[in-house]
């Protein structure tokens, strides 16, 4: 009995034993299987994220202005005075192919108007490891912003919904196609931008071949010329404590076009400059930027620049004597204020004043009168000022409601303010233009008033 | 009968009135703290003791790193912003165009780097030197440095971390090596570096419990210290720096009471509670 009971304890045991290593090495071929498992996971595990950081390089950016306008230009053609628009429709592509590399493209989608605003390439030099001059350098190539205040700051985030006049008179389009340098040291809050471009601005620039024959270019990828433009800017802010900052600056333009006819007219339309095919007309100018940003009850800003300089417009085009129409150099100047001031978290108000006069050489009551006797051979004494050496002033209001990081709505109205002209000795106004109605009926616009045209914009932003 | 009405007009608009200021009252002010993981510990503990003292001030904090802290700060969505390393002049720009101020920079506490290393590694010091090269892939094997002939495992912070930036500005002073794994937060590096053997890791001073704290010096011929209250105190640690709070605007209301307190002696005695120092 005993026996049997050692047998079947022994039977038992060998069971057990065979059972518990059957069960070991299934476990163990289980984990095997689930080891590979994680190893297989690992593997894509590091594909993706070798596919991702590839990604993570791209970042796409932009904005869309959905804007509804209302305004009093009479002069447009067809007659229009009020419609709903897509302002700006951008899409901003930035590559960081590498530390210090950057590609950026930027398209503008507004319906009926595709262009492409950006296109560059920027080399940050990483050569300097420690010293003033570390992480200093940086090198654009491409089409990019002039630098300027107003031009780089952006759209989406500018305060009226356009730029000042003189910005837009001097800067077309704001990019142009050239080379930069920008030494930004990081110890001290200075920048300086050094910059050469093709200088045909915004791509159309009228002027004329040696016959005399009108024509504009508007291949906006290539000089028409040899002449470069060259620009320079420097800032510097100082910071005034916990109460904000002042940031000032200077920049100037040393630009020429190329001449087509054999004389320059200057903005006294009485001057006359020899000049020969070929020769450089320059047009150059200098201005002086401030901001200053006050913490006084939530943010506030007063910003500012004046520009003024001689630029220029080529000629060429025959007179029916046959003798060529001269180049014409007017001295300018121009300013612009803004006052901004943020109203809570969600709301900014923001007011500005902006001035341009294209001919500080003349007034407005030199228009269309007969008083400069120029160089007959030309014929030159025949021309007279136009309304095209008008000042304007424009005061722009506008109020901002943010409703959230990406959506800002904005209403501003604009101001518009013509320099007046003159009247003759029977009391008439020496410049008086007519225009249709929509309805049909004609109308007049007497420039020794002041006429309306003022603006009305309400904006939808989407920005992301 | 026209007293009458203007006598119910007036009593109506006070109730209203009445409601409105009670409804205000009653309801606690929220702070958002957003920023920092290296201030996350710190800024929770704020958070904790002055709620209690504070009952009708809400303060919610969360991490995310110093980067993902100063976009929010600019695009409006916290009121306050941990950051282990300065606003760029970029994210200053950004803060002006968006609300015409530069912000206001307050140092709340101070830290050293501290670099993590595996309790059993024969490494006990480096120079910034060596780390620049072992962080910048040029040393890749502990023998380099006195170790083991074994391959250096790098861990290290994902690059929205201000601790990223500033170990990167100055220690490294170069580009990251490829085979450095990021982490989301200082604990997972410290966790990373305690299971490997190889491994080196660095982060926040309050992060270093049980794990061994590699002494650092500036160069060859210098004295290597630890982390610790004196040294970074008295800056004989090489990799010290100032954790900060960045806000929109001056403070008022109940976020200055919030930053006053932590300024205070009560504020700054739990930062040497959490494991950093003061910076008063």
């Amino acid at each position: 009995m005993k026996k049997l009971f050692l047998f079947t304890i022994l039977i038992l045991s060998f069971v057990i034993q065979a059972k518990s290593q059957s069960v070991e090495d299934s476990l163990k071929e289980q984990i095997g299987e689930i080891k590979d498992r994680i190893s297989g996971l690992d593997e894509r595990l590091l594909t993706s994220e070798s596919s991702l950081s590839k990604l993570t390089k791209i970042k796409l950016s932009g904005y869309i202005q959905a804007q509804y306008d209302n305004f009093e230009n009479k002069l447009s053609a067809p007659s229009l005075y009020n419609y709903f628009s897509i302002r700006r429709a951008r899409l901003k592509v930035t590559y960081e192919a590498a530390e210090g590399i950057k590609f950026v493209l930027q398209p503008d989608f507004a319906p009926g108007s595709l262009s492409l605003k950006d296109a560059y390439v920027v080399l940050n030099e990483q050569w300097i490891k420690s010293g003033i001059l570390k992480k200093t350098f940086s090198l654009w190539a491409g089409k990019f912003n002039r630098p300027n205040y107003e031009v780089e700051y952006s759209s989406s985030q500018r305060e009226v919904p356009e730029r000042s006049l003189i910005i837009r008179t001097l800067y077309p389009g704001e990019r142009a196609i050239g080379a930069k340098l920008e030494v930004t040291p990081e110890s001290i809050p200075l920048k300086i931008q050094l910059a050469i471009f093709n200088g045909n601005d915004g791509g159309f620039t009228q002027y004329s071949d040696t016959t005399g024959k009108s024509t504009s270019n508007t291949i906006e990828n290539k000089d028409y010329d040899n002449f470069k433009d060259y620009m320079a800017r420097a800032t510097y802010s100082f910071k005034l404590g916990s109460f904000g900052g002042l940031d000032i600056g200077a920049h100037a333009y040393f630009g020429s076009l190329k001449s087509s006819t054999n004389a320059t007219l200057r903005s006294d339309y009485k001057t006359i400059d020899s000049s020969k095919v070929g020769n450089s007309v320059s047009r150059n100018w200098f201005g002086g930027e401030f901001q200053f940003f006050a913490d006084v009850l939530g943010g506030m800003s007063l910003k500012g620049e004046y520009i003024t300089g001689n630029n220029a417009t080529l000629g060429g085009a025959k007179f029916a004597n046959g003798n060529l129409l001269p180049n014409f150099q007017n001295k300018f100047a121009g300013y612009y204020v803004y006052l901004i001031k943020n109203v809570g978290r969600k709301n900014q108000f923001a007011f500005r004043y902006d001035f341009y006069d294209p001919n500080t050489s003349v007034s407005g009551s030199d228009v269309n009168v007969l008083k400069f006797t120029g160089d007959n051979t030309m014929k030159i004494g025949a021309l007279k000022c136009t309304k095209a050496d008008l000042a304007y002033t424009t005061y722009t209001l506008a109020w901002h409601y943010y409703f959230d990081d990406n959506i800002r709505i904005t209403l501003a109205y604009s101001i518009v303010q013509n320099e007046k002209v003159g009247k003759n000795a029977s009391g008439t106004s020496n410049l008086i233009e007519t225009y249709t109605n929509p309805n049909g009926t004609p109308g007049t616009i007497d420039y020794s008033q002041i006429f309306r045209e003022n603006q009305l914009t309400l904006r939808l932003q989407a920005k992301f | 009968m026209n007293l009458i009405k203007i006598k119910r007009i007036a009593a109506i608009l006070s109730i209203i009135g009445i409601s409105v200021i009670s409804f205000a009252f009653m309801n606690p002010v929220k702070i958002t703290v957003k920023g920092s993981d290296t201030m996350v510990i710190l800024a929770q503990k704020w958070a904790e003791v002055f709620m209690k003292k504070n009952p009708n001030i809400s303060i919610q904090v969360t991490g995310g790193g110093s980067g993902v802290g100063v976009s929010a700060l600019i695009n409006g969505s916290t009121d306050i912003c941990n950051s282990s390393r300065k606003m760029s002049q970029t994210e200053i720009d950004k803060l002006k165009a968006r609300y015409n101020t530069l912000g206001i920079e307050i140092p709340c506490a101070k830290d050293g780097i501290t670099v993590y290393l595996h309790p059993t590694n024969k490494v006990k010091e480096l120079t910034i030197k060596q780390l620049s090269d072992i962080y910048s892939g040029r040393i890749t094997n502990w023998k380099s440095v006195g170790g083991v002939d074994a391959e250096i495992k790098l861990y290290g912070r994902e690059n929205s971390s201000g601790t990223y930036v500033f170990f990167k500005d100055n220690v490294v002073k170069a580009d990251y090596a490829a085979n450095c794994q990021t982490l989301p937060g200082t604990a997972a590096v410290v966790n990373a570096v305690k299971k490997d053997i190889n491994g080196i890791g660095y982060g926040g001073a309050a992060y270093s419990t049980g794990i061994e704290i590699c002494k650092v010096k500036k160069d060859a011929k210098s004295i290597a210290y630890a982390a610790t209250a004196e040294t970074i105190k008295s800056n004989q640690y090489p990799i010290t720096r100032y954790l900060y709070m960045y806000v929109r605007n001056r403070p008022s209301g109940a976020i200055k009471t919030y930053i006053d307190w932590i300024l205070s002696s009560e504020g700054q005695a739990l930062v040497t509670q959490v494991g950093y120092f003061p910076v008063r």
